[in-house]
């Protein structure tokens, strides 16, 4: 009974927000649900039949997510998910409040959940997943997530626990893969092309040690960061061999966002889902809100590459330089979403913008921290200019932007809010 | 001999970094500081080469440099590294008390130290080299996260930065501190402190990484470490550090600090 009250006052507050553009719908309904009956997300979940789905991983999340819902909706499932920022208890519990019908059933087929890292063994407990992916772990805002040896920790601590859990994990990642070491009901994806093998490691790489010893890691090839073909020669723990190393189609570029689509695929097939229906669903799939997301502002065509720590940065990057920009503005804030420290913009290679006539535009919060790294990289004091406001950044990097040209942006989380409401007019969260 | 041909070694500048452990101990964005120190270099026509000492280096690499620098880590690395370094220890401790300037930031910083006393109260031996030691109060105990403002008398500026660790470090009789804290938690969050210098050394806690917002610590090391191998004072030409300084006022302003 209390949780149906709970559902109505959470449906309340969120048409209320959601009508008068507060922004804050997508947690507070589930902030509340929680205070006062903790065990309200098992509780929604016991009386209904829906799958569950949590995501896990340092990159990657939103557009898995959003890749296995549209392959699931492709095949008339009635799928749920919770929005991409809100990942912590009370998002979940809000995304369920929205779909939940005024009895307090549930009546959808799935519900895929991205969970935040240190979320995850909570989420774990009280919803018993069906299915876990587990993407990668990489070094993300120190100062709020702590080491990432800590958080493999307590993942491979929670995943003991789970009894009926299928997991889907990555080979390459050595700290994934760890993840599955003893433990039944696992499936791997993982890479396998001569054509993306580097032989040397790149300079933001985090897990060099076996997770199993502790001692260095050999690897005969790495795919990006420290993502690869690995082993230990000390105590022969190495790289489980991959269920799937290839899909159908890949609708997003960059080798980052391959194995956000060799994870989805794996769950699908799993579920039984054909490869024909795969591959149509995947044709049709479009960008999560930031996430190479295209927006039309006055005629001009603005890509924004979400990237929120060195891993994410360099490959968004990488990718934004093989497109040869002419403009690309970056953002850097230092608020909570973004992680308050910022000495991660020293493990970014700017220098690669260094052969590229490109007119850089940076702002936000961390304006001068990001100039001197430009600074630093090489990059001559023409080739960029500094603002402290984001609105005059983009009216400037727009201004130079040609009617079939693109302004790229490369923005850390609230400043990628920041630009898209003052580009759509419209808050996100 | 040097003396006779000073003036043209002075016009050849060069400078040997060693960058201890840059695959392992390389967290934080610590290669800004090795970036920096570079290009304040190449800027003033001084040509630098930065030596990448690994785990299981040849521990004479050590002799050819002059300058040294370390950064921080995980746990897991730091015991890696640890083996390593103790048999180094020797070599680096010579280095260091015949005033070779270096800079050792965070776990680099503990290492240095007498010891570090873990959460279950076991104690695993430092390099002795800074009056230092280090607790680590458990995972109960708040991590001290957070930018930082301190004023260094021995250089006479004020540095500014962030800072990121759950170890508590007390200095021992006769640690000179590297500076006084203003804002922040510095050593250990009690007694004002933060850092230590010794010699020419520095081992602190800011990371951001430290030397781009703090010009003059990235000037001060490489004019040492200068007049040490050509013996002979050495005034380091001007540069414009209009984008250092307004990143400091960020900063500063932040923090209600004057820069």
């Amino acid at each position: 009974m209390i949780n149906i009250l709970l559902i109505f006052i959470g449906k309340f507050i969120s048409s209320i927000s959601r009508t008068f553009n507060l922004g804050n719908g997508s947690t507070w309904p589930g902030h509340i649900a929680l205070s006062i009956n903790k065990n309200f997300i098992t509780d929604l979940l016991k009386t209904s039949k829906t799958n569950t789905i949590l995501i896990i991983g340092t990159n990657g999340k939103t557009t898995t997510t959003k890749l296995l819902q549209t392959i699931l909706e492709h095949t008339g499932k009635r799928v749920l998910i919770n929005s991409s920022g809100a990942n912590l208890l009370n998002g979940i519990a809000s995304s369920l409040i929205i779909h939940a019908l005024l009895n307090a059933r549930i009546k959808k087929d799935f519900a895929i959940f991205e969970v935040d890292e240190n979320v995850f063994p909570a989420a774990a407990l009280f919803i018993k997943p069906d299915f876990v992916i587990a993407l990668n772990l990489f070094r993300d805002q120190l100062d709020r997530y702590g080491e990432i040896d800590t958080i493999s920790k307590k993942w491979k601590d929670s995943i003991k626990n789970l009894k009926n859990t299928n997991l889907i994990l990555n080979s390459d990642d050595p700290q994934i893969a760890y993840l599955g070491k003893d433990v039944e009901n696992v499936n791997y994806f993982g890479m396998e092309s001569k054509s993306l093998e580097n032989i040397t490691l790149e300079h933001s790489s985090d897990s060099l040690l076996c997770p199993n010893c502790g001692k260095k890691l050999s690897f005969s090839a790495y795919y990006f960061s420290h993502l690869g073909k690995w082993k230990c020669d000390n105590c022969g723990f190495k790289r489980p061999s991959p269920d799937i190393t290839h899909t159908p189609f890949y609708p997003i570029p960059g080798t980052h966002a391959m194995y956000d689509v060799l994870a989805s695929v794996l769950l699908a097939k799993k579920l039984k889902i054909s490869n024909k229906v795969i591959e149509k669903s995947l044709r049709s799939f479009k960008p999560a809100f930031g996430r190479q997301e295209i927006i039309v502002s006055n005629g001009r065509q603005i890509q924004f590459f979400l990237s929120k720590n060195p891993t994410s940065f360099n490959e968004s990057l990488k990718t934004i330089t093989s497109l040869n920009p002419k403009n690309l503005l970056i953002l850097l804030n230092d608020r909570i979403p973004d992680g308050t420290d910022v000495s991660w913009i020293w493990d970014i290679d700017f220098e690669k913008l260094l052969e590229k006539n490109t007119k850089l535009y940076v702002s936000g919060d961390r304006v001068y921290d990001l100039a001197l790294r430009l600074k630093y990289a090489g990059i001559s004091r023409e080739n960029y200019k500094t603002f402290e406001n984001i609105s005059d950044a983009i009216n400037s990097g727009l201004t130079s932007t040609g009617a079939n040209d693109t302004l790229y942006i490369l923005p850390t989380y609230s400043a990628m809010l920041e630009a898209r409401k003052i580009l759509t007019g419209k808050k996100i969260l | 001999m040097r003396n006779n041909h000073k003036s043209s070694i002075i016009n050849h500048q060069s400078l040997v970094i060693g960058w201890l452990y840059p695959e392992l101990m390389s967290i934080y964005g610590d290669r800004g500081n090795i970036i920096v120190l570079q290009k304040r270099c190449e800027w003033r026509n001084i040509k630098v080469e930065v030596l990448m000492l690994n785990v299981g280096f040849e521990k004479n690499q050590l002799l050819k440099c002059d300058l040294l620098f370390m950064g921080g880590a995980q746990d897991k690395q730091q015991e890696a590294v640890s083996i390593d370094l103790h048999k180094k220890r020797n070599i680096l401790k010579k280095l260091i008390e015949s005033n070779i300037p270096g800079l050792f930031i965070c776990g680099a910083y503990q290492f240095l130290g007498q010891y570090y006393e873990e959460s279950n109260g076991n104690i695993i031996n430092g390099l002795k080299i800074f009056d230092i030691f280090t607790k680590n109060g458990g995972e109960s105990i708040k991590r001290l996260i957070g930018n930082i403002s301190l004023t260094c008398s021995t250089l006479g500026i004020r540095l500014l930065g962030f800072e990121n660790h759950g170890g508590r470090t007390y200095l021992l009789q006769n640690a000179k501190p590297f500076g006084r804290v203003i804002k922040g938690y510095g050593n250990n969050g009690d007694d004002k402190t933060e850092g230590i210098i010794y010699k020419n050394c520095f081992g602190t806690y800011l990371h951001g990484p430290i030397l781009p917002k703090n010009p003059a610590l990235a000037d001060f090391l490489i004019q040492k470490a200068l007049e040490k191998k050509y013996g002979t004072k050495i005034t380091l030409k001007k540069l414009d550090d209009g984008l250092e300084e307004k990143a400091r006022i960020t900063i500063a302003k932040r923090l209600s600090v004057e820069i």
